[in-house]
């Protein structure tokens, strides 16, 4: 009796949790029949079971729970107007970026490019080219080319003989 | 069927439908305050819980990924949110007055002055002897006890194996029987 006694206090705790098999169980329960020490010990589990759940079932059936609901609500509302916020907020936020640096290299890059191309897009390019006049006249004997740049007050003149005289090899 | 709607109501929590966490509270509040007051045993600290934890599921339901059931995932986070009151509470001592405001409990008409002097009594030795408790076992005890979670559904709110959930379970049932002696027969031995 006292070997089965030590053997099935040590499963009591699950059988008053109802997490023993059916064989333990019916073993238990066969002792319990017989055993007055055991049948205490599993009494003062449903006591203790029932000081611990009685204050409590009592108290949420007086509870008054809608005002409960009411302030969830609006705290609820107020939270998603502020992720909302955030949401925007972050999405414009730069100091991320700013505290992990990653910024350095891409401003270097930067820095670099400006560097070489702002000197090409100031570079000094005419407007447009050396307005000059050039005048070709063409005659049976000679063909005279007239060359006036306009930036100087110089002219001049060439004279070519005339295509006949050009070509007397052929 | 029940697990659909459930599944939809997550979803649509998700997305931040408040009508689908108002359906979610109208399931589960009950639950979560009992479960708050079996932790503080304390009427308007249980209220408190019940909107914190569902303010906070509100804001964390997006980490549900579904891998577990949701009732463990909402259980932890009133778990959690039960335990941080009480090391809250703790740091800042109740006056008198306090403690009185939280015993109140209900004049019924059949209690006579003694039955309720007697009842304020046994639910402050009751309350007493929980706060003594670790808090892990006083969540055991609350689980398994009020709630009446299985070794398995406790095992997976808790975090913890189901030998653990027992070892809990059986120190936190054995320290309450002491601290109840004359309460409970048998307090103590075993």
């Amino acid at each position: 009796m006292r070997n089965s006694c030590s053997s099935v206090s040590k499963l009591l705790e699950r059988y008053f949790d109802q997490e023993v098999t059916g064989e333990e169980s019916s073993l238990i329960n066969e002792h319990l029949t017989g055993c007055i020490s055991c049948r205490e010990t599993l009494r003062s589990l449903v006591e203790l079971r029932d000081l611990v759940k009685a204050p409590v079932e009592e108290a949420a059936r007086e509870e008054d729970f809608p005002w409960v609901w009411q302030k969830i609500e609006r705290e609820t509302r107020l939270q998603e107007k502020a992720s909302w916020w955030e949401t925007l907020r972050s999405s414009v936020n730069l100091s991320h970026l700013l505290r992990k640096k990653v910024w350095v290299p891409a401003a270097a890059l930067a820095a670099i490019l400006i560097f070489f191309t702002v000197p090409l897009l100031f570079k000094e390019t005419p407007l447009s080219p050396d307005r000059s006049i050039v005048e070709y006249v063409e005659s049976p004997t000679y063909n005279v080319m007239v060359y006036h740049p306009e930036k100087t007050d110089t002219t001049v003149i060439w004279l070519f003989d005339g295509p006949e005289m050009e070509s007397p090899a052929s | 069927m029940k697990d659909l709607n459930e599944t939809d109501l997550i979803l649509r929590c998700q997305r931040g439908d408040q009508d689908a966490l108002k359906e979610i509270y109208d399931q589960y509040h009950e639950k979560v305050y009992r479960i708050a007051y079996g932790v503080v045993r304390h009427r308007e600290d249980a209220l408190e819980i019940v909107q914190d934890v569902f303010i906070k599921l509100f804001r964390t339901i997006s980490s549900f990924r579904g891998k577990s059931r949701f009732y463990t995932f909402l259980y932890r986070i009133t778990m959690n949110t039960a335990i941080d009151y009480v090391r809250k509470v703790k740091k800042i001592p109740k006056t008198i007055v306090e403690e009185e405001g939280g015993l109140q409990l209900s004049e019924e008409p059949e209690r006579g002055p003694d039955r309720i002097l007697l009842h304020k009594e046994l639910e402050e030795k009751v309350k007493g002897a929980m706060e003594k408790l670790p808090a892990d076992q006083r969540m055991a005890i609350v689980f398994r006890e009020i709630e009446g979670l299985s070794y398995q559904e406790m095992a997976e709110t808790m975090g913890c194996s189901i030998g653990t959930v027992m070892s809990r379970l059986h120190y936190g049932r054995k320290k309450m029987q002491e601290l109840l002696k004359g309460y409970v027969k048998g307090g103590g031995e075993g």
